[in-house]
């Protein structure tokens, strides 16, 4: 490959992240407004795993319900 | 998908490590292909050079000076003429540093002698009143390590194909050879000093920190 | 739901990265103020011989503040931090109670043989990666320990979605390990030649290659050292000490990939002027300038999680360190893009102007919350209240004097340099030579060092508060859910 195909390559890849972080930053922002908006999913609930991080505290949504209801009643 | 990316931690870290992979890709790999290739008259260092080397980075003396003359009028009538990359072709590692406590040493082979740098290292505020430089005694009295310089040439030469023993390059050999060649070479340097103590060790066999130091210091073209 | 055979976190690795943060950030410091005294007073490099000048010790202080002080300040709170987000103990799994211990040990070992080698002199000179490549391995190997714990305890884990937190040390684990690794590619001398020092090595790289390699790890190392990791902290401990939700979740999720986009891409722009192409250079000076916005997307989040309650501030030193650090977070942030603004950097580059926007991030930032942090897990990991609450104040505001003292003469001293440098006469000569560039340095040098040392006095403050709290002070029964108890 001579050096400058090489440098087209570079060109064209940083063009290209450009793109793709504008575009995916917006999308992003847009996902999480709208999902927010629309009941989808309440992000802002997330905050609580650093306010009620009590090992006995409630979880916030738990990674595996059944496991954790079992957790539960063996304490 | 962002949703998925949230809580699948797997998949989550896959995609943090591509975009710090890929900014690395692009960001340095192209100029991995371009630089590195010597101008013409860079020649890699020869062994006593690469003992001097040695002594300068254990000492740290690249976190005072640099050694990369930036193409501004203020700098090249300081230091001369401004630093090109193929200059630093045979630099493992580079110099360049990154703060000037002392000046820029790139071109100091072009204006300071074996003699001012006898005086200079002993006690630098004798030379120039007001200095900070630390001074450096201790090299008036310690032996190289000759082996580990020898080995860290004989090491690029056989890895990174530096052309020594090439027409026109300088000569490696065996140990034994390039022993003998960096005693020739500091007998040059020490014919120039005043210092009777290095005069003596070099009688003896032995070559002094100082002597290594002030040979690479010359060859800084 | 409380019974006899309960779990509790468990606190014994984050107790050893505690105390490691505490004695490596004292001798790291007090390497440093050293070698600031040095500046301004030169006879202080005869001290120990060859062990004692400035280009020997240089290292020791910036690996130390960087590698010791901070990354155990990272584990430590990781350890304590990554169970409560993630509502698991370490003492559920024997095996990643065993990997944590193991890694602080070889860590420990590590630093050891580092600091022995960099005083002998062993040093590969590549600033922040000056260890031969025996501490190479060791680090790389605490590190791959360090990805067992992270990912051995989110395999576990109760809570389903990972805190934003636990992104951050996500991240940081594999960007370090990612740089670390290239730009320490070196090549044993004694294993190839059979001959000399076996520690010594040379570099894969040659030239402006290596440098190109260098500063991309040099930028970066900072931002997954010095900003990611704490940004981890900021999002835990501010919240949790004040009692307020993060002012919006959703900022900081975005927040977390406009960094993590933007900031690898400007890693460049510590090569201004030097041989790598122009292009390159103005790409990297545009990109510095993009990435303020998604670096005080964090900062901005947090402090607004602190609207409405600026009254905490008078009442708890802590959120007083927190906001602080946010607000030297936001300063450094904006200082360094202006400095890769090329006519800048043309000025600033090689003076102390550099040095100077390192410590507003590291002292301000990085060092406040690493000591903020430590004091919310103390009383939490003692079961007792912190010692003193005046001591936490008077710290507090000694080391904010400090910073300030330090950064505002590095900001003279730099452009009065850079100045000096490039001065000329009437006739176009140069106006100055260059011993007469540092002699008018001396001032702000002594200044800088009163700065630092000032700072320092603070940490040996913090330690023994720290010290107290673990084995005297009043002992408290139930843990504190917000605010840190404070005699
Ligand atoms: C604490 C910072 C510091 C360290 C470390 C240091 N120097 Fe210096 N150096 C200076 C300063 C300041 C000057 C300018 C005043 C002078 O000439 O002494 C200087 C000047 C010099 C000069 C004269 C350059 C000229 O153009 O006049 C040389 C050569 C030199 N140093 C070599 C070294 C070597 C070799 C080492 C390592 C063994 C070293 N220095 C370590 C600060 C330092």
């Amino acid at each position: 490959m001579d050096m400058e195909l090489i440098r087209n390559i570079q060109g064209w890849g940083y063009v290209s992240m450009i793109f793709i972080i504008t575009i995916g930053l917006y999308a992003y922002i847009y996902h999480l407004y709208k999902s927010q908006r629309e009941g989808v999913k309440d992000y802002e609930k997330y905050s609580n795993m650093a306010l009620k991080d009590d090992i006995d505290d409630s979880l916030v949504e738990a990674k595996d319900p059944q496991k954790d209801e079992k957790d539960n009643e063996e304490r | 998908m962002f949703h998925w990316l949230e809580k699948n931690p797997f998949f989550f870290t896959v995609g943090v490590f591509l975009v710090i992979a890929y900014a690395g890709i692009v960001t340095i790999l192209p100029d991995f292909m371009e630089s590195a290739r010597p101008l013409k008259g860079t020649k890699p260092y020869t062994a006593l050079q690469i003992a001097g080397r040695q002594v300068y980075i254990a000492n740290g003396c690249n976190t005072c000076h640099s050694q990369l003359i930036r193409p501004f009028k203020s700098e090249t009538d300081r230091y001369g003429k401004y630093s090109l990359s193929g200059e630093y072709a045979y630099d493992r590692p580079f110099l360049w540093g990154s703060r000037r406590i002392g000046p820029d040493l790139h071109r100091v082979g072009n204006y300071r002698t074996t003699d001012w740098h006898e005086n200079h290292m002993l006690n630098p505020a004798a030379v120039v009143p007001g200095s900070i430089m630390p001074k450096y005694g201790f090299m008036f009295k310690k032996d190289i390590d000759f082996k580990t310089a020898y080995a860290e040439a004989k090491t690029v030469q056989k890895v990174f194909d530096v052309p020594y023993d090439k027409p026109g390059m300088p000569k490696l050999g065996t140990y034994d050879e390039a022993k003998k060649a960096a005693y020739k070479d500091a007998g040059k340097i020490v014919a120039n000093m005043k210092n009777q103590e290095i005069k003596d060790a070099y009688k003896n066999g032995n070559i002094r920190e100082i002597v290594a130091l002030i040979a690479y210091l010359n060859g800084l073209k | 739901m409380q019974s006899s055979n309960a779990i509790n976190y468990d606190y014994t690795v984050a107790k050893y990265f505690t105390i490691s943060a505490i004695v490596l950030g004292i001798v790291g410091m007090s390497v440093g103020v050293l070698i600031a005294f040095q500046l301004a007073f030169p006879e202080l490099n005869n001290m120990f011989g060859e062990y004692g000048t400035f280009g020997r010790l240089r290292p020791i202080h910036t690996d130390g503040v960087a590698f010791g002080f901070t990354v155990s300040g990272i584990f430590a709170t990781w350890f304590y931090v990554g169970q409560r987000v993630l509502k698991v103990s370490m003492a559920e799994s024997k095996f990643l109670m065993f990997i944590g211990k193991l890694q602080f040990w070889l860590y420990i070992i590590g630093v050891a043989v580092a600091v022995v080698s960099l005083l002998l002199g062993y040093t590969t000179s590549k600033e922040y990666a000056e260890f031969e490549w025996p501490v190479d391995i060791a680090i790389v190997v605490v590190w791959v320990l360090w990805g067992i714990s992270i990912f051995g305890l989110i395999g576990i884990r109760r809570e389903k979605v990972l805190y934003i937190s636990v992104w951050y040390y996500i991240a940081t684990f594999l960007g370090v390990a990612m740089l670390y690794v290239f730009n320490n590619m070196e090549v044993p001398t004694y294993f190839v030649s059979g001959m000399g020092n076996w520690f010594h090595s040379v570099s894969m790289y040659a030239g402006s290659n290596d440098a190109m390699v260098q500063w991309w790890y040099g930028h970066n190392a900072v931002a997954f050292v010095f900003t990611v990791p704490i940004i981890a902290m900021i999002y835990y401990f501010l919240p949790k000490e004040s009692g307020q939700p993060v002012f919006s979740y959703k900022l900081s999720l975005l927040s977390f990939w406009g960094l993590m986009f933007v900031y690898l891409w400007a890693g460049g722009h510590h090569l201004l002027y030097s041989t790598v192409p122009d292009w390159v250079q103005t790409m990297a000076s545009i990109f510095s300038i993009i990435l303020i916005l998604p670096s005080w997307g964090s900062a901005i989040n947090m402090l607004l999680t602190m609207k409405g309650e600026w009254g905490q501030l008078k009442e708890n030193p802590l959120v007083k360190f927190y906001v602080l650090a946010s607000t030297f977070y936001m300063l450094s942030t904006l200082e360094g893009p202006i400095q890769a603004i090329k006519s800048v950097n043309a000025l600033a580059h090689f003076t102390d102007w550099i040095p100077g926007h390192v410590h507003d991030g590291t002292l301000g930032w990085v060092g406040f919350m690493i000591i903020g942090g430590i004091f919310h897990m103390a009383p939490r990991m003692y079961k007792r209240e912190i010692f003193s609450k005046k001591l936490v104040e008077a710290q507090f505001w000694l080391q904010t004097t400090g910073i300030v003292m330090y950064f505002t003469s590095m900001w003279i001293a730099g452009i009065t340099q850079g100045m000096m440098w490039r001065a000329t006469d009437q006739y176009g000569n140069l106006a100055y030579s260059f011993i007469d560039t540092v002699e008018v340095l001396h001032p702000y040098w002594t200044l800088r060092a009163v700065g630092g040392s000032f700072y320092l006095i603070g940490v040996f403050m913090w330690a023994y508060n720290i010290y107290k709290t673990a084995t005297s002070s009043k002992a408290i029964e139930k843990e504190p859910q917000y605010a840190t108890p404070m005699a």
